[in-house]
């Protein structure tokens, strides 16, 4: 695989000669289009999370419908097989009953299809979204991907004011998930009152899904409800609670199961860590991550934030040893304690190629602003010398040493 | 833009232009996949209508017969229903729904498949393990919020994050968009207020702000007409500038001979608003750099960074995916990851022998000839003595002695 191809190679090494003739800026212009692709297949969450919610609306209203219909047509069956015969009357109250639960079914589905419609128009809004970028917009499309990114820190952090407020304030509500996490968030804070009614709903809901990533989700609930008992003292409750419940996870947790089982024997004071653990506080919040995982997984979200992954990733891009160094340019977000902080565990980026920035006007020194050696070995642009030298009668002034030469006693230096 | 040069080029007859963005994600096919789907969902929805209201008909033209059977014996009800449950049987509307309900399905998943094609389905892949730490990350995006002039978000957030300590950034900001604000409406003062508080700062930053607004306010107070006024100013204000800024002055002193009428005058040019916005960019600029902040937001440069790099990590990340150990202990990146001009705040010198990156032990050094190689390098080609050797790069020859260190 070459990597090296694939990147903007050309505008990165400063090669700015590229852009004097029209096949090299098509050329150009060609590798930042595929870099904005690039950058925009990492949209998949995106795009992803409504579709999985509009899946589970359709099959929900579905599901619904089915078991409304084919109660009617047993209804029916019913009346029609009946041994003995129905007055006319009850007959045709019969009949009245089930014309007016298709009426309410077919009401709902009309309810229910304005919802799949909102979700289409949802999908679609963020389609059309990726495709909105032009040459004039990309900066507000890029100050847009920043937010959304900050909209999903906020959701996943459970800082829900923060997200709607920058939601609504930025107008791209249709572009982020509040409300599939406000569904979430009903399930986080009846765990975080330690029950675990609404949990258990959320795992029937999503059975079949969580059965296929075979999670474990149901069983850690079921366990924590058990402790609890056993924290009560409730013995007789608990044995038939683990007999119901836990028992057909037998196969699949065997060594759980007997290590919860044992607290019975044990009681909730025991000293032995191995069960003490079972009833720390902590198990709740370890439920909370471990519902937030699932949730993440079954709409094929990350399990990180997307801030999380972005600033990994630019941290170890721009990590280099100078960032380090004390006249490190405040520009440099790692010129900041707490990104420094951060960055502290990655990797350092790798140059394959000498990159070099005029320490007086920023700017790249290459072929067509190439650098020049003062006397004193210190090294600037060709354009920011020869502008200090037109206002200083010929005269330039190191910056950094404050030492004084002449335009002449320069020398060009060729580095490849 | 790319649409109107697409279409330019394509009145011209060429074929040539380069593909944009949409077609190396194959955006349209992920377009006509959704299409797909959404016409199956309308087709889905009205076939359960229908549904309903047949087997609705069915039972109401039931209930129907069985009032016209007058006073009927049971056999004729029995037979109604029995004659009901057949069509019902025959219509088998269960089987309906679950035909258009599988054609939908299949749309939903040919969609889903395409998205996993098109786009990367799990960014994740290239992260590293690490504990990052929350306050730090909070702390981060309160200023964040803070330096954008997003004061409301930022309170809010920093009171549901319960972090007290992160609003640091949030009173000199306050300050800051105040000034900018009376700019927007033609208020110099609270610019000057702390230009002047500032003003030896700004001299030791190379910056000539304070002189710039004075003579905004000054062509301000002339275009209001006061001729007397205007003159007043610039002894007052203007004056302490003069010697260093002879050019400058001497124009602005001339535009008084064209007081009220400025606008016809040889110095229309500064009455344009440009000087507004470019003074107020100024200003922002140099009360970052005063209070020892960057210009652009440091979290937004370094998640810019981050979309640029990632799909470069991703691809080293899927090649290393055997070495997840290996990936998660590295010191180094093994290939470089290429981010754009404006992300360049170090010079960065690489060998070109070598092929390393150079150091303070290893510094770069000039050869006589202009070509520029590290201290090793050289050591390596003079073979440690004092004789002369030939530039790898050109035909000319060096002592080591010849040769001397660099600093970018």
């Amino acid at each position: 695989m070459d990597m090296a191809s694939e990147s903007p190679s050309s505008l990165a090494n400063g090669d700015s000669s590229a852009a004097s003739t029209p096949a090299a800026a098509a050329a150009a212009s060609s590798s930042r289009m595929l870099q904005l692709a690039e950058s925009l297949k990492l949209e998949h969450q995106f795009h992803r999370v409504p579709l999985e919610q509009f899946k589970k609306t359709i099959r929900s209203h579905h599901r619904y419908a089915e078991k409304e219909i084919s109660a009617v047509l047993s209804g029916v069956a019913d009346a029609a097989d009946r041994p003995d015969a129905m007055s006319r009357e009850d007959a045709a109250d019969h009949l009245r009953s089930l014309v007016s639960r298709l009426q309410g079914l077919k009401r709902k589905l009309e309810e229910g299809s304005k919802t799949e419609k909102l979700q289409v128009q949802r999908c679609r809004a963020r389609l059309d979204h990726l495709d909105s970028i032009d040459g004039d917009n990309l900066t507000e499309w890029n100050n847009t991907r920043l937010k959304r990114i900050l909209v999903d820190y906020m959701l996943r952090m459970s800082y829900y004011d923060t997200a709607k407020n920058l939601a609504e304030t930025s107008n791209i509500q249709d572009l982020v998930d509040i409300d599939i996490f406000l569904d979430a968030k009903k399930v986080i804070d009846s765990l975080q009152t330690k029950e675990v009614g609404p949990a258990l709903a959320w795992c029937a809901e999503n059975k079949s899904r969580l059965k296929k990533s075979k999670s474990k989700l149901e069983f850690q609930l079921r366990l924590q409800e058990f402790i609890e008992l056993v924290r009560a003292d409730n013995y007789l409750r608990a044995i038939q609670y683990a007999r119901k419940y836990l028992a057909p996870w037998g196969a699949t947790y065997m060594k759980e199961l007997q290590r919860a089982m044992a607290t019975l024997a044990l009681r909730s004071n025991t000293e032995c860590p191995t069960y003490k653990v079972l009833f720390e506080p902590m198990q709740w919040v370890y439920l909370v991550e471990q519902f937030k995982q699932e949730f993440c997984r079954l709409f094929g979200m990350t399990l990180e934030p997307l801030l999380n992954i972005y600033l990994q990733a630019g941290l170890s891009a721009l990590k280099t040893p100078f960032c380090f160094e004390e006249g490190c340019t405040k520009e440099d977000p790692l010129s900041h304690e707490g990104f420094r902080k951060l960055a502290a565990p990655l990797p350092f980026s790798k140059q394959h190629h000498s990159k070099l920035v005029c320490y007086i006007n920023k700017e790249l020194m290459d072929t067509e602003n190439p650098p020049l050696v003062l006397p004193n070995g210190y090294v600037y642009s060709t354009k920011a010398l020869e502008e200090m030298a037109a206002k200083n009668d010929g005269k330039v002034t190191c910056p950094r040493t404050g030492e004084t030469f002449n335009f002449s006693e320069l020398v060009k230096a060729y580095i490849s | 833009m790319e649409k109107k040069k697409r279409a330019e080029v394509g009145k011209e007859g060429l074929n040539s232009a380069p593909p944009t963005y949409r077609e190396h994600m194959e955006l349209n096919t992920i377009k006509d996949a959704f299409d797909r789907v959404a016409k199956k969902q309308k087709l889905s929805c009205s076939k359960t209508q229908e549904v309903i209201d047949e087997v609705g008909q069915e039972i109401e033209q039931a209930m129907a017969k069985m009032q016209s059977t007058d006073n009927g014996s049971g056999w004729d009800l029995k037979s109604v229903l029995l004659e009901l449950k057949a069509k019902l049987n025959e219509m088998a509307p269960m089987n309906q729904l679950e035909v258009s309900q599988r054609e939908l399905n299949v749309g939903l998943v040919k969609y889903a498949k395409i998205l996993e094609k098109c786009f990367n389905p799990d960014i994740s892949k290239a992260y590293r393990n690490v504990d990052s730490d929350v306050h730090i990350v909070n702390q981060i995006i309160a200023s964040h919020f803070y330096r954008q002039g997003l004061f409301d978000l930022g309170d809010c957030f920093v009171s549901e994050a319960n972090e007290p300590d992160a609003t640091a950034l949030k009173s000199p900001f306050l300050e800051m968009y105040g000034i900018l604000e009376a700019m927007r409406s033609r208020n110099l003062e609270p610019a000057l207020n702390w230009a002047s508080k500032q003003s030896e700062r700004l001299l030791q930053n190379g910056s000539s702000l304070e002189l710039k607004l004075h003579q905004l306010q000054f062509v301000e107070t002339l275009q209001k007409g006061s001729q007397n006024e205007a003159l007043k100013y610039a002894r007052t204000y203007l004056a302490p500038f003069a010697s260093v800024h002879k050019v400058e002055i001497q124009k602005l002193m001339a535009c008084l001979l064209w007081a009220g009428r400025l606008d016809q005058s040889p110095y229309a040019e500064f009455l344009s608003p440009t000087h507004w916005e470019r003074l107020a960019e100024e200003l922002t600029q140099q009360f970052c750099s005063l209070l020892g902040q960057s210009y652009e937001s440091p979290l937004s440069v370094a998640i810019a960074a981050g979309i640029q790099g990632l799909p470069t990590l991703l691809k080293l990340a899927s090649v290393m995916a055997a070495k997840q150990q290996e990936w998660q202990a590295m010191k180094q990146l093994p290939v470089p990851v290429d981010l754009g001009r404006e992300f360049q705040f170090h010079s960065i010198f690489v060998c070109p022998v070598l092929r390393e990156q150079g150091s303070d032990e290893n510094p770069p050094m000039l050869m006589p000839c202009g070509h520029v190689l590290s201290k090793q390098s050289i050591v390596k080609l003079s073979k440690s003595s004092t004789r002369p050797f030939k530039c790898p790069y050109c035909p000319l020859e060096a002592t080591v002695g010849q040769c001397r260190q660099l600093h970018f």
